[in-house]
């Protein structure tokens, strides 16, 4: 049995169990066990899909959440690295700072947001603040992670070559540390997506949040059911291509094992 | 041995040593490491120590190089003071493994020395070419260290010191974890490639065939805390030959002296 066959055969499970997922969904929906108010079938919300990106309704919501999990993404990235990589390459810092960031982490997000929407208000900038505090942890934990895991080795290596700060830090340590680096921004973007649509629903932000919190308002389930659809898709595809873009950037990885 | 620190004293009309140390006393941690050493390497000289394990070679050695400062005494390269590491000063570490970059190709790390030193992007190519042939490895310079094997990665590693164009190659075991095959065909092609050079060389080994074989000078150091307890010249005729050389009476002289000292030591 080679690999190839495997692959597939799981594929094809993988792919049976969504199928009879649906299928069950159908008849539960048509035998009407749970009312047609709360629950659509598949057809509807599939056919509710489909007339949202007809008309463009859906596409606009798409592109709103699509921009706000971005920058948030974008700047929490930037951040995360930037500030990691101060605190990872000094031992004084990784000893002093560190243990208040351990702290501060599992402080639920959530707790922040009236914080923000007492400074900031319903706004744009209150969304990109939240959805980028949320976002950084797992970004700036693994950079400082990976700074911290250098092989000093190298280090001695950039001395004997005399490079410049600024060259160990670009050509040493932030290579080094892209696997932990691309890792923790992996699974930031799921953080920035939640984070997106919650905003959305609190401050009223153009977006999927919204459109799923007015739907479910005004009892549409089937269109309710199309954002939450779309939602899932826009998670799945966009941790795919991280995958595919980590995959390619850590091509040296692979040889390693 | 008293007079250890008199006998490398400049002397007015010789050669001033190319790295010297003068009366270099080393602690770290608390622990005295390294006593009163001193030492002057003459420019172009190929010099083995070799001692216990643990005597402080490897410490001696990142004295050298720059990457310690004495406690006191000093350190000289060039009759100037060494306050940090330079270029002119390669060190060629045993762990092959970790002083390579492992996301960067053969071509890669060869050029992380070019690169430090300045040369143009243009320029780097056939340079990098010259050296991967140089060391014995043409046509590899796309492959990455983990794809090497030992032996390939250790060569590297001497392609990115050459590439550093050194006055002094530092060398701590480099063929400590290498087949003896690999080990003979290596010495040699070290030795090639100094010749060529011109530069001097500090050898660590645990090796003492190895030692007296590539060697103008052995030194033996004496553990606890680490201090010089023997120097042998080693005058056999250049170029060395595995077979003939080691069979030559002076190198059975020598390393009967070396492997007595050794043993001495250890009791
Ligand atoms: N950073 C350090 N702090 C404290 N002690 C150290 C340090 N580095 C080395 N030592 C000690 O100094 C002594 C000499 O170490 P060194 O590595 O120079 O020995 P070596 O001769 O190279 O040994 P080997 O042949 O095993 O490589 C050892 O006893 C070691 O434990
Ligand atoms: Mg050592």
């Amino acid at each position: 049995m080679n690999r190839i066959a495997t692959i597939w055969l799981w594929r094809a499970a993988s792919f049976a169990v969504a199928a009879s997922f649906i299928a069950l969904w159908q008849l539960i929906a048509n035998l009407k066990l749970v009312s047609p108010v709360f629950l659509p079938g598949p057809d509807r919300a599939w056919a509710s899909l489909m007339r949202g990106f007809s008309n463009g309704d859906l596409w606009s919501k798409l592109a709103g959440t699509l921009e706000h999990m971005a920058y948030g993404w974008l700047a929490a990235s930037i951040a995360g690295i930037a500030i990691g990589a101060i605190i990872g390459s000094s031992r004084i810092m990784r000893t002093y700072v560190a243990p208040s960031l351990e702290f501060l982490r599992p402080l639920p997000v959530s707790a922040i947001i009236p914080v923000a929407i007492a400074m900031l208000g319903l706004t744009q900038a209150m969304a990109l603040f939240v959805i980028a505090f949320g976002a950084i942890w797992p970004i700036m934990l693994a950079t400082i992670h990976g700074f911290a895991a250098v092989e000093p080795r190298l280090y001695e290596v950039a001395r004997s070559l005399q490079m410049s700060r600024l060259a160990v830090i670009l050509k040493i340590a932030l290579p080094s540390a892209s696997p932990d680096i691309l890792a923790g921004m992996r699974l930031s973007l799921t953080v920035a997506l939640i984070l997106s649509v919650v905003c959305e629903i609190l401050a009223g932000l153009d977006g999927l949040g919204h459109w799923v919190l007015l739907s479910a308002r005004a009892f549409r389930s089937a269109d309710l059911f199309a954002g939450v659809i779309l939602l899932g898709v826009t998670g799945y595809v966009t941790s795919v291509a991280m995958s595919m873009a980590e995959h390619r950037l850590l091509a040296w990885q692979a040889s390693q094992r | 041995m008293a007079n250890a620190a008199k006998r490398f004293e400049v002397i007015p009309g010789q050669p001033r040593p190319q790295i010297a140390f003068s009366g270099v006393t080393l602690r770290l941690g608390g622990k005295t490491i390294i006593e009163n050493l001193s030492l002057g390497v003459r420019p172009g000289e190929f010099l083995c120590v070799v001692g216990a394990s643990g005597c402080g070679k490897t410490t001696a050695l990142r004295l050298a190089a720059g990457l310690y400062q004495p406690t006191s005494g000093k350190v000289d390269f060039d009759g100037q003071p060494m306050l940090h590491p330079r270029r002119e000063i390669a060190i060629v570490f045993q762990d092959y493994g970790k002083a390579l970059l492992p996301w960067r190709t053969a071509a890669g790390n060869v050029s992380l020395a070019l690169e430090a030193g300045g040369m143009p992007a243009a320029e780097r190519p056939a340079r990098i070419e010259e050296l991967l042939r140089t060391v014995g490895l043409p046509g590899h310079a796309g492959k990455y260290p983990a794809e090497m094997s030992g032996g390939m990665q250790q060569r590297l590693q001497i392609a990115r010191c050459l590439a550093q164009e050194p006055k002094t190659l530092l060398m701590d075991e480099p063929f400590g974890a290498l087949d003896a095959m690999t080990r003979q065909g290596l010495q040699d092609e070290v030795l090639a490639l100094v010749a060529a050079s011109g530069a001097t060389v500090i050898f660590v080994t645990h090796d003492l065939d190895e030692a007296i074989y590539l060697g103008d000078r052995v030194i033996g150091l004496l553990p606890h805390p680490g201090r010089i307890g023997i120097e042998l010249a080693v005058n056999l005729p250049r170029p060395r030959d595995q077979l003939s050389t080691r069979e030559h009476p002076e190198f059975l002289r020598l390393r009967r002296q070396l492997f007595d000292f050794i043993k001495a030591t250890e009791q």
